[in-house]
């Protein structure tokens, strides 16, 4: 079936099975193998991007239902020549990459967080990256990223 | 845009995005059982994916504005797409409806709030949904909506069993009514988890109490989840707490009669032995909660 999306700024017409999920869209017909299948039950957050805006797990998404949306994934976040967004900054600068694994869906649950909250405590912040989760425990540095990243973005 | 002869040639497994209310209902009443209804897809999807449901024709309702919106008055009107995440930054509702916005603040991370809806979470009717208890201490109607009728069942007649309702293959749920708290009124939902996110409820609660000048209660409603096939309001407890100041030994007491109507079952999370007694202590705990939020002095 003709499914419509227009991911990370590229308009695409695909064709997908009627159950075909968002998460297997966009690895397997697209090859944008930044998302992450962790869990694939919607519980660990690896496969998080955006659906006009809003932080969803694509393993669950069946991709017909955001016919027509707009797709946002990790691989968007870089500049055209390939140079990292101020949270991809503060990622590298604070060692919040370990095995890296969870990375892509944490950069994509705080993209769409500090979009609404531009300058968060680590409070807020804890509470925005419940729905992830990092097996290396490396919470604290993807925390002092995000501030990080907030510090250095001009107001 | 899909159309009838996709259907017959997907067979058992269909995608129809319904556009308008009249085009959902018309394939309802079409194919009735043969149909998933597909909302936020964070219960439907992971089913099918884990193989707990066989491959049917999902209709996505997303987009129907006739199951869009809220509305606080005299009585809140709630659409059945309402999500998780809408009932917890909408400061409207979260004042009306303080015990549903902290059940729904309690459900998965804010991906699964971002996408799963309050119809949803009803009708899946999961023994755990956390919504449940706080949709039941809010007196909540459910209205259902067929191509040749419409009708209007409160939540705790909806609700039969353990992932059971009364919904029949051709209805829809559209909308949610649910009275607000009043003046003097408290409530809370609590839930007990192994963690503070991410968690299915061991055991959770609602309560809503009203008093009268005097810290006298004199409406007392408490509905609990994961501690038996549906959540339920105990009306036992109930019964014992109106009337009272909420004095300590009141309080035990209706603890105790809470532990008397609830059924909870051993599995993965927790025993059933842990969850009773769990019970008793919660239902303190929310007595006090509400007391506080009504703002009127205890003895």
């Amino acid at each position: 079936m003709e499914l419509r999306l227009t991911v990370n700024g590229v308009a695409r017409v695909l064709d997908v099975r009627p159950h075909a999920t968002l998460l297997g869209v966009l690895r397997d017909s697209l090859f944008l193998t930044g998302t992450k299948r962790g869990c694939d039950e919607g519980e660990c957050g690896a496969c998080t991007v955006l659906v006009d805006g809003s932080a969803v797990d694509s393993c669950i998404v069946a991709a017909l239902s955001v016919n027509g949306s707009r797709v946002d994934t990790v691989e968007g976040l870089a500049g055209r020549y390939g140079d990292l967004d101020g949270l991809q900054r503060g990622f590298v600068q604070t060692g919040a990459v370990q095995c890296g694994f969870c990375t892509p869906g944490f950069l994509m649950t705080l993209t769409a967080f500090m979009s609404e909250n531009p300058d968060p405590n680590a409070d807020e912040l804890r509470t925005a990256i419940a729905g992830n989760i990092c097996r290396c425990t490396g919470y604290s540095q993807i925390i002092e990223a995000a501030r990080s990243a907030a510090a250095n973005t001009p107001k | 845009m899909v159309t009838k002869p996709d259907i017959e040639a997907t067979g058992s497994s269909g995608f129809v995005d319904a556009e308008n209310l009249a085009e959902a209902l018309a394939t309802l009443a079409q194919l009735g059982p043969k149909v998933t209804i597909l909302a936020g897809g964070t219960d439907v999807m992971v089913q099918y994916l884990r193989g707990d449901v066989t491959p049917s024709t999902l209709l996505h309702v997303r987009q129907l504005m006739e199951l869009k919106g809220s509305r606080v008055g005299e009585v809140t009107d709630m659409g059945a797409l309402t999500t998780h995440w809408e009932i917890v930054s909408n400061p409207a509702l979260r004042r009306a409806h303080p015990a549903l916005a902290e059940a729904a603040a309690t459900v998965g991370g804010r991906q699964t709030q971002n996408a799963g809806t309050v119809g949803g979470n009803v009708v899946n009717a999961s023994p755990a949904a956390d919504l449940l208890p706080a949709l039941l201490v809010s007196g909540a109607g459910v209205t259902l909506k067929s191509a040749l009728a419409t009708r209007e069942l409160t939540v705790e007649e909806f609700v039969v069993g353990r992932r059971s309702t009364q919904r029949r293959p051709e209805e829809l749920v559209t909308r949610f009514s649910l009275q607000p708290v009043g003046p003097r009124t408290g409530e809370t939902y609590l839930k007990i988890g192994r963690r503070g996110a991410m968690e299915v409820a061991i055991v959770g609660l609602a309560m809503r109490l009203a008093f009268d000048e005097e810290g006298v209660v004199v409406d007392a409603r408490v509905a609990a989840c994961a501690v038996g096939p549906r959540p339920f309001r105990s009306r036992e407890a109930e019964a014992r707490l109106v009337g009272s100041k909420l004095e300590k030994a009141t309080v035990q007491e209706a603890g105790e009669l809470l532990r008397g109507t609830a059924a909870p079952i051993d599995d993965s999370r927790a025993t059933a032995a842990y969850r009773s007694r769990l019970l008793a202590p919660l239902l303190a705990r929310a007595t006090s909660t509400c007391l506080a939020r009504a703002s009127v002095e205890a003895d």
